[in-house]
């Protein structure tokens, strides 16, 4: 319920939803990134940029996040709302 | 620019990411010939070393570990101001040599892309192969150097790999003429960039760039323009802006998509990632320590068997800085003449700066034993476990970083919040790190631990009764640094929590160099401390407890009654009755320390830690006690070298296994006769150095970062305070307890 409230439907039968909603093993491609300003470049800058994939390797607050062979600690909450492109579920 | 051919020195800078083993690399090119310190005016560490190459000295500047060169702090303002040869205590770099690993070669390459700019000649060391090829990734080194224009040098610092070829790459590179910056940005932005930097005569490029792309930043303040040409400065830049995103390049989104769109062809056909899906080795060690429970027990048992180790480990070599110091303490009394002098120096120096030196080994294995954890990689994950908690007393894991630091030092810990952007954040964790137990501390732990807290052992000896109290001393300032966080973020500091992103580097072996070096820095700055602070505070405090001396008359009866105690002493001997013997003996040892008493109590300091006994004695504390804390209060670590120089007033040694101040305090008893230390007392004096802000070295960095005294007073008030209470506490709830 809450997940399908958070989605954006765009074309091409992808989603976008929230980062922390990828189940453990699960990548996408980041689709925005929105939040504080400085924060956001801060985020750009360490390549969770338009494009960048992204594999969710745990998740939870904080999460652990896997980002071209990086591994980053990330928490999840309002400052910074990553959205990531998902196939949209069929329904 | 000119070549730096002719020139007799060159310098070297080294730029790169965090977690990219630039500073083994420094280490591995620089050898022991290095040099750190501070850039004045800011607090990022300066670190320079030398090397010869080919007949010419090279001066090498290692710089902080950066993600991108927008300098949004006066720190990060260093860096790139180095890097273009803006500042007066560095010369301009000849070569710059950016560090970047080869596992995540996207993300170093945009702060690569910056570097290119600087239109400095750059070499580009390649680090970490070994570990991104067990990962999967192979980087042709050849193809990426043509798309870069650039050398790239794979190298392996701590094997001692491709060093020689990188230096013969930087020899090259700044022989020729720096290689063209790429052109990153799209025309429109360029454009721009040229139309400003024509009116600002003597601006680098890149600086022109950054004022167009960095709102806020701290540029237009550096250029030192008058007020009329700022104003207008900023409306241009405010324009340019405005006809760039009506074009569609939004600032600052612009630079990170064109920086990672020019990664992206740079790389394409040039890195190679096997699509294995299979978890990474490091994923599986995080499943275990990274794990909200089987992370946070690991973590516990990490800190409980590094301090218990500290304790084990350490016990030898102390036992023979001991001996050495008594050895020489035993030549210095048979050698000189009887008087003031020779008491300076045997119960005033020696007493004194042998107390300290002797935690040498304790503190050289704790910031060892820190050196290896932060190396592997763990230091981070501890961080990442510690955000939950963090988060619940309105910080972040990041501040977890300098807290943890501040176990060796607060110092160094106070400067690592400089990481941390938001100013409330930072300010909550500088007036919180002091409360983390510093090896400052760790001296007056170990000789109340090692005097009073019984050595028991469980679980097959790994954990002992002593480490456990050890333990529990550095948790009651963990626990108070939360509840005064949760205070200060509710109060004067009052704001959200803020966010936490952290690179988790990829395991690894700790490189032993890397570690050792630590070790000795940390050891080294110790023994300074010692050979200057504590030598003063030292000769100060046997000063003070030596002077007034006891006058004639008032030491006539006390030398009668020794007087009378010798002679039936001498008496009971020649009687050959032993039992009488034993009990003239110890009439005359009574009588010897009676006068020594009466001798400490007439002292200055003596008078000062009778006037201040009232107030010290709910926390079981009698004069002595209490005048070594207040002596204190400059470095904690004196009150070892003050409890040296007040209790180990000429007594001998009994028992040659024991440490001779361990045994002093043992021995100390009130003029009653009852033992001064009990276990309540000893637990109050440790409550009491946990808690209280007993550093003003610390105070004055606080102040230096803060830009105010508010702040290191508030810290001073609130710890004290806390000290006060927390050592009232424990002393009458221990004495409850038992009895």
């Amino acid at each position: 319920m809450i997940a399908s409230m958070a989605t954006v439907e765009i074309e091409d039968g992808e989603e976008m939803v929230p980062l922390s909603l990828l189940r453990a093993g699960q990548s996408a491609r980041v689709g925005q990134v929105v939040g504080n300003i400085e924060l956001v470049h801060r985020l750009r800058e360490m390549g969770l940029c338009h494009g960048a994939t992204v594999c969710m390797i745990r998740p939870g607050s904080p999460c652990i996040i896997g980002l071209d062979g990086q591994r980053l600690g990330f928490r999840c909450d309002d400052l910074a709302r990553v959205l990531v492109r998902v196939p949209a579920k069929a329904s | 620019m000119s070549i730096a051919l002719e020139k007799s020195t060159w310098t070297i800078a080294l730029v790169g990411n965090p977690n990219t083993g630039k500073s083994t690399l420094f280490g591995a090119l620089s050898g022991v010939a290095q040099r750190t310190g501070n850039y004045p005016g800011v607090t990022v560490e300066k670190k320079v070393g030398e090397v010869v190459h080919d007949g010419r000295r090279w001066l090498l500047v290692d710089l902080p570990g950066t993600y991108s060169l927008a300098p949004r702090s006066p720190d990060e303002m260093v860096t790139v101001d180095v890097l273009l040869g803006r500042r007066d205590d560095v010369p301009p770099p000849d070569v710059i040599v950016c560090v970047a690993a080869a596992g995540n070669l996207w993300r170093n390459l945009y702060l690569a892309s910056q570097v290119l700019e600087l239109g400095r000649p750059v070499v580009l060391a390649l680090t970490m192969n070994d570990l991104a090829e067990a990962e999967g990734t192979t980087v042709d080194v050849r193809a990426l150097a043509d798309r870069l224009g650039i050398p790239v040098v794979p190298v392996q610092a701590r094997r001692g790999e491709g060093l020689d070829a990188l230096k013969a790459a930087v020899e090259k590179a700044g022989s020729v003429p720096p290689p063209a910056p790429p052109r990153v940005f799209p025309e429109e932005f360029r454009r721009e960039v040229d139309d400003l930097a024509a009116t600002m005569d003597g601006t680098p490029r890149y600086l022109v760039e950054r004022l167009l792309l960095d709102p806020g930043s701290y540029i237009v303040e550096g250029l030192e323009l008058a007020d009329a040409e700022r104003d207008a400065l900023r409306a241009r830049l405010v324009a340019a802006r405005a006809r760039l995103a009506e074009a569609g390049f939004k600032t600052p989104d612009v630079e990170t998509t064109s920086r990672y769109a020019w990664v992206g062809r740079a790389t394409d056909g040039v890195v190679r990632r096997s699509d294995d899906l299979a978890p990474k080795l490091a994923d599986r060690l995080d499943s275990v320590l990274a794990h909200g429970v089987l992370g946070s027990l690991v973590l516990v048992g990490v800190l409980l068997l590094t301090f218990s180790a500290v304790f084990t480990w350490a016990t030898v070599p102390m036992d023979w800085i001991d001996a050495g110091f008594a050895a020489l303490g035993d030549w210095v009394q048979a050698t000189l003449p009887e008087g003031p002098i020779r008491d300076l120096i045997v119960g005033g120096v020696i007493a004194g700066v042998g107390g300290v030196v002797i935690f040498l080994p304790q503190i050289v294995i704790l910031i060892g034993l820190l050196a290896i954890l932060e190396e592997c990689g763990y230091l981070a994950r501890a961080a990442y476990l510690m955000d939950r908690i963090m988060s619940r007393v309105g910080l972040s894991g990041r501040s977890f970083i300098p807290l943890l630091s501040s176990f060796a030092c607060a110092i160094p810990g106070v400067m690592a919040t400089r990481t941390i952007e938001d100013r409330r954040d930072r300010l909550t964790t500088i007036l919180i790190a002091p409360l983390m137990s510093c090896s400052a501390r760790l001296p007056v732990y170990t000789l109340m631990i090692g005097a009073f807290i019984p050595a028991r052992a469980y679980l097959n000896g790994w954990v002992q009764l002593q480490g456990l109290t050890l333990l529990g001393m550095y948790l009651l300032g963990i626990v108070v640094a939360a509840a005064m966080a949760l205070i200060l973020k509710r109060s004067v500091l009052r704001g959200g929590t803020p966010a936490f992103v952290m690179e988790l580097p990829a395991y690894q072996w700790p490189s032993p160099v890397a570690v050792v070096r630590r070790m000795l820095e940390r050891g080294w700055d110790f023994l300074a401390n010692a050979g200057t602070i504590i030598f003063a505070v030292s000769i100060v405090m046997w000063g003070l407890l030596y002077y007034p001396r006891l006058s004639t008359e008032e030491l006539a009866p006390l030398l009668d009654r020794q007087a009378q105690a010798e002679s039936a002493l001498e008496t009971a001997r020649s009687s050959g009755d032993e039992e009488a013997t034993a009990a003239a003996a110890e009439a005359v040892k009574d009588a010897e320390a009676h006068i020594a008493g009466a001798q400490q109590r007439q002292s200055i300091l003596g008078r000062m830690g009778r006037w201040i006994e009232p107030a010290v004695r709910p926390l079981g504390w009698d004069w002595r006690i209490g005048a070594a804390a207040l002596a204190s209060f400059p470095a904690r670590e004196v009150v070892v070298s003050t409890l040296g120089v007040i209790f180990d007033v000429g007594e001998e040694v009994e028992d040659e296994g024991e440490q001779r101040l361990t045994q002093a305090v043992q021995s100390a008893s009130w003029p009653d006769g009852r033992p001064l230390f009990t276990i309540p007392v000893a637990l109050s004096i440790m409550v009491f150095f946990a808690l209280c802000a007993q550093c003003v070295s610390t105070l004055a960095v606080m102040w230096r970062e803060t830009g105010s005294w508010t702040w290191p007073a508030l810290s001073f008030a609130y710890m004290t305070t806390l000290a006060y209470i927390g050592a009232l506490l424990t002393y009458q709830i221990g004495t409850w307890l038992l009895t």
